[in-house]
């Protein structure tokens, strides 16, 4: 009669369910989607446990896991569960009860597993990876752990400049995992029967290419600057490169997907047409890392379509890459699209929209009927300082792609802009407004019912491996300013509306993207004090973070607007992104090449 | 068009999802199950899909039921072998019968459930069993329950919910659980959920009664105006 009657529990798992009563959303501790994968921990060689440090909603939505799930979970021999980061709720009751964080599909303790995996996605989710260290009970520095300890490994964007996490963690994969992972597994669960030592076993597993061991490499600071990064195992590689999969048509591809209960963020099924983006845009980060492009085929795209669609019951499934529209057949695979998924009442999406009159073309044939709104990012409203970060469009391009976008029928746009930029001005923030007046005079008539534009603009920070990585963050106060702008240009201005960043955050957030180890030190304090997603805005606190700052004996400001030279020794220099510096040197020049030219006309 | 109306049970694994996460998972589930789905016409076309009563986060089930139309002829056998193999542990299906693609939705002929509570810990029991039947007992003697919303409009309103509480009793051997019986009205007439009543009850003395996450909550059925399942006539 009762479910809980008959059905055998453990005191742990009547706790648990007994939480789960108790906290917001609880599925998102609850597990058991279809598509989850619960092996029996006896059979296997080695247990891994992907850890997104950050809601259920959040980790459920990023592709890197769901290939890492399923790339790992096709072996017999090992299995990989799951893991997000506890909301506060779930946090208290957890160490209340003095419960230690579990996986979702075996309820085991993180503890039990041999290997932990951080998902990095971005900076401000640090504090969460050492919180759920802490309530895994796994000590939080490497060199406190025994043998018996989990290995716990990181990957994702931010492992490309890990150093403010190196103490942290035993090792760093740089680059895309999904085929060397299983092969590192296998690896840990042979030698864990022979070495004697973490030591020995990660030497053993620094052999591998892209593997990173942060405690093999000392950084070395002279008054205060870092000088050289000194190897201290001679087996170590002196740089570490990243890996990378050559051929996606023969990469393992998670078609087979877990499907969540609750809404994810991004709540459909996702298709990657290619890796890498072309377009060389000077600030972003994803478009040098991600590096060389490489094409899904259009067999393969449909192939795999169906079989997502198939097993996970979806109704849209979302074309997705770097800039999808890049795609080189763009046109034909959505006609092909559209032929297997219409019996089956699928929508097929595009994440992005290039500025261009054929992207908007493209997302007419998408959009059957309905017309929400079409997001585009023009970055910055000036020519001069497009050319600066190359995001090579005109503004006849963009009024002409808009002027198609209304005529097709839509009448609400998504603008995206970043403020900070290396070499701007006020003009050019000023120009952001104007812009946005220009395209509502110009188009709200062209429109049925009124035009409206979300403006958003975010803060510019400089990341590892891009030609802008020697750049300072434009000064707090200065950001402050150019918000204040903003924000006083659109009250102004009908039909608008302004969002923006904190700016807070953002300074954080450029920290520890071109940070070093001495953060380590800063982070911990801030976890102890309390600070746990940072990326939400209702949880930063930047007056906790002064305090561990201040408590690590650091300042914020001289990471974040620190101008490195070309010949300075930067934090990531032992690692290999797969370009050489020459290049984002001669990116860099032609950047401030690009801003004189202007000047000078 | 045909219709299939079928009974389903939840257990406690799958018993933390919301009404709109049930709806998710039927509808993934059916598309899926690849099964001919007919769909509602208009701007944005979805399945016709139903389940009668939104079952509370937290509260297992006996026999809930759902409601489908399908653009052909699906055979109740069919449909049960096709949908349960696309189902997740936790949810189990237990029946499935063809009705009529005329009359009534499902859920337009609710009338009230039945529920059981029963507290999660035994320890919490004893001392407080008295208390919980003089309490039910003062409860039940009320001529008025105050239950407050806000609608749509933002506003306040106020409704005597006395009326759907149809019946309330309390089982309790020495050394055994605590168990209440509930029949509580529901549906599109009006109706009080067991969390509100346990609420309620809880408020009679609110130091000693346990509280709402104190019992574990169990939907043995619903209770039609009609019988909804002709087979079972
Ligand atoms: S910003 Fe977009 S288009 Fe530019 S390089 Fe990055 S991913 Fe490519």
């Amino acid at each position: 009669m009762f479910g809980l009657q008959g059905e055998k529990m453990s005191l742990e798992e009547a706790v648990i369910n007994d939480i789960l009563s108790r906290v917001q959303k609880p599925a998102r501790y609850q597990g058991n989607e279809w598509n989850s994968c619960l092996k029996d921990h006896s059979s296997v060689s080695t247990k891994m446990v992907f850890a997104f440090p950050d809601l259920y909603e959040v980790g459920m939505s990023n592709q890197g896991l769901k290939i890492l799930y399923h790339s790992v979970n096709l072996h017999d021999g090992l299995l990989m569960e799951r893991v997000f980061a506890p909301a506060s709720d779930m946090e208290n009751h957890l160490r209340e009860h003095k419960l230690p964080l579990y996986a979702l599909e075996s309820r085991k303790p993180l503890s039990t597993f041999d290997v932990v995996g951080f998902s990095l996605q971005y900076e401000l989710s640090y504090t969460n990876v050492l919180n759920m260290l802490d309530l895994a009970g796994i000590p939080l520095r490497s060199e406190n752990r025994s043998m018996s300890c989990p290995l716990v490994i990181g990957g994702g964007p931010c492992a490309y400049n890990p150093e403010p996490l190196a103490p942290f963690f035993d090792l760093f994969i740089l680059g895309e995992a999904e085929e060397i992972l299983p092969e590192l597994l296998l690896e840990v669960g042979r030698l864990k029967k022979v070495v004697s030592s973490r030591r020995d076993l990660l030497l053993h597993l620094s052999n591998y290419e892209g593997v990173y061991v942060p405690s093999f490499y000392q950084p070395l600071y002279e008054q205060g600057i870092l000088k050289a990064i000194k190897k201290l195992e001679p087996q170590a590689p002196d740089v570490v490169k990243k890996r990378l999969v050559t051929r996606l048509d023969d990469a393992p591809y998670p078609v087979s997907p877990v499907v969540p209960y609750i809404q994810a963020v991004h709540d459909r099924a996702v298709i990657e047409l290619f890796r890498g983006c072309a377009r060389g845009c000077r600030f972003c980060q994803a478009g040098y890392i991600f590096r060389p492009v490489r094409k899904r085929s259009m067999g393969n795209i449909l192939k795999l379509s169906e079989s997502l669609i198939k097993n996970t019951g979806y109704d849209e499934i979302s074309l997705s890459s770097l800039s999808s529209t890049d795609y080189p057949s763009i046109g034909e695979l959505i006609r092909e699209m559209d032929e297997i998924l219409t019996p089956g009442r699928v929508k097929c999406s595009l994440p992005s929209l290039r500025l261009d009159s054929y992207a908007v073309e493209l997302a007419e044939k998408l959009h059957h009927g309905k017309r929400s709104s079409l997001t585009f990012a023009p970055e910055a409203a000036t020519e001069r300082l497009r050319r600066v970060i190359r995001k090579n469009i005109s503004e006849e391009e963009i009024f002409s792609a808009l002027k198609d976008a209304v005529d097709a029928g839509w009448q609400g746009f998504k603008l995206y802009f970043m403020i900070g930029l290396p070499t701007e001005t006020d003009q050019d923030v000023l120009a952001i407004v104007n812009l946005c007046r220009k395209i509502r005079q110009d188009l709200k008539n062209r429109a049925k019912s009124g035009l409206m534009l979300s403006v958003s603009a975010s803060t510019f920070i400089p990341k590892a491996h891009t030609p802008f990585q020697w750049e300072p963050q434009l000064e707090l106060p200065l950001v402050k300013d150019r918000q204040e702008m903003l924000r006083s240009g659109f009250k102004n201005l009908r039909g608008t509306d302004f969002s923006w960043h904190d700016p807070g955050a953002s300074h954080l957030e450029a920290v520890f993207a071109r940070g070093d180890r001495r953060l380590a030190l800063a982070l911990e304090r801030a976890v102890r004090l309390g600070c746990r997603f940072d990326g939400w805005s209702e949880h930063f606190s930047f007056q906790r973070w002064h305090e561990a700052f201040d408590q690590a004996n650091l300042k914020m400001e001289d990471y974040a607007y620190r101008k490195f030279d070309y010949h300075d020794c930067l934090p990531w220099d032992h690692l290999h992104c797969g370009i050489e510096k020459d290049i984002f040197i001669e990116e860099h020049l032609k950047a401030i090449a690009a801003c004189q030219e202007e000047e000078n006309s | 068009m045909s219709r299939i109306r079928f009974t389903f049970t939840r257990e406690v694994a799958l018993a933390y999802l919301s009404h709109l996460d049930m709806l998710r998972l039927f509808l993934r589930a059916l598309r899926r199950s690849g099964l001919p789905l007919e769909y509602s016409r208009g701007y944005n076309p979805h399945p016709r899909f139903t389940l009668a009563l939104p079952l509370p986060l937290g509260v297992t089930a006996g026999e809930e039921i759902g409601e489908v139309f399908f653009s052909e002829k699906v055979e109740a056998g069919f449909f049960i072998e096709e949908l349960t193999s696309q189902l997740p542990g936790g949810i189990k299906l237990t029946g499935a019968f063809s009705v009529g693609a005329e009359g009534p939705y499902i859920a337009a002929l609710v009338r009230a459930a039945l529920y059981r509570a029963k507290l999660k810990s035994i320890s919490t029991v004893h001392g407080n069993a008295r208390l919980v039947k003089e309490s039910l007992e003062k409860m039940l003697l009320k001529e008025e329950i105050i239950m407050n919303r806000t609608n749509k409009k933002k506003k306040i309103v106020s409704t005597n919910v006395r009326p759907f509480i149809k019946e309330a009793k309390m089982f309790y051997e020495q050394d055994k659980n605590l168990e209440l019986m509930l029949e509580l009205e529901a549906g599109s007439q009006g109706g009080i959920s067991p969390v509100f009543f346990l609420e309620q009850l809880q408020k009679e003395a609110p130091s000693e009664i346990p509280g709402v996450h104190d019992w574990h909550i169990h939907r043995e059925k619903i209770i039609f105006v009609d019988n909804p399942l002709p087979a079972f006539d």
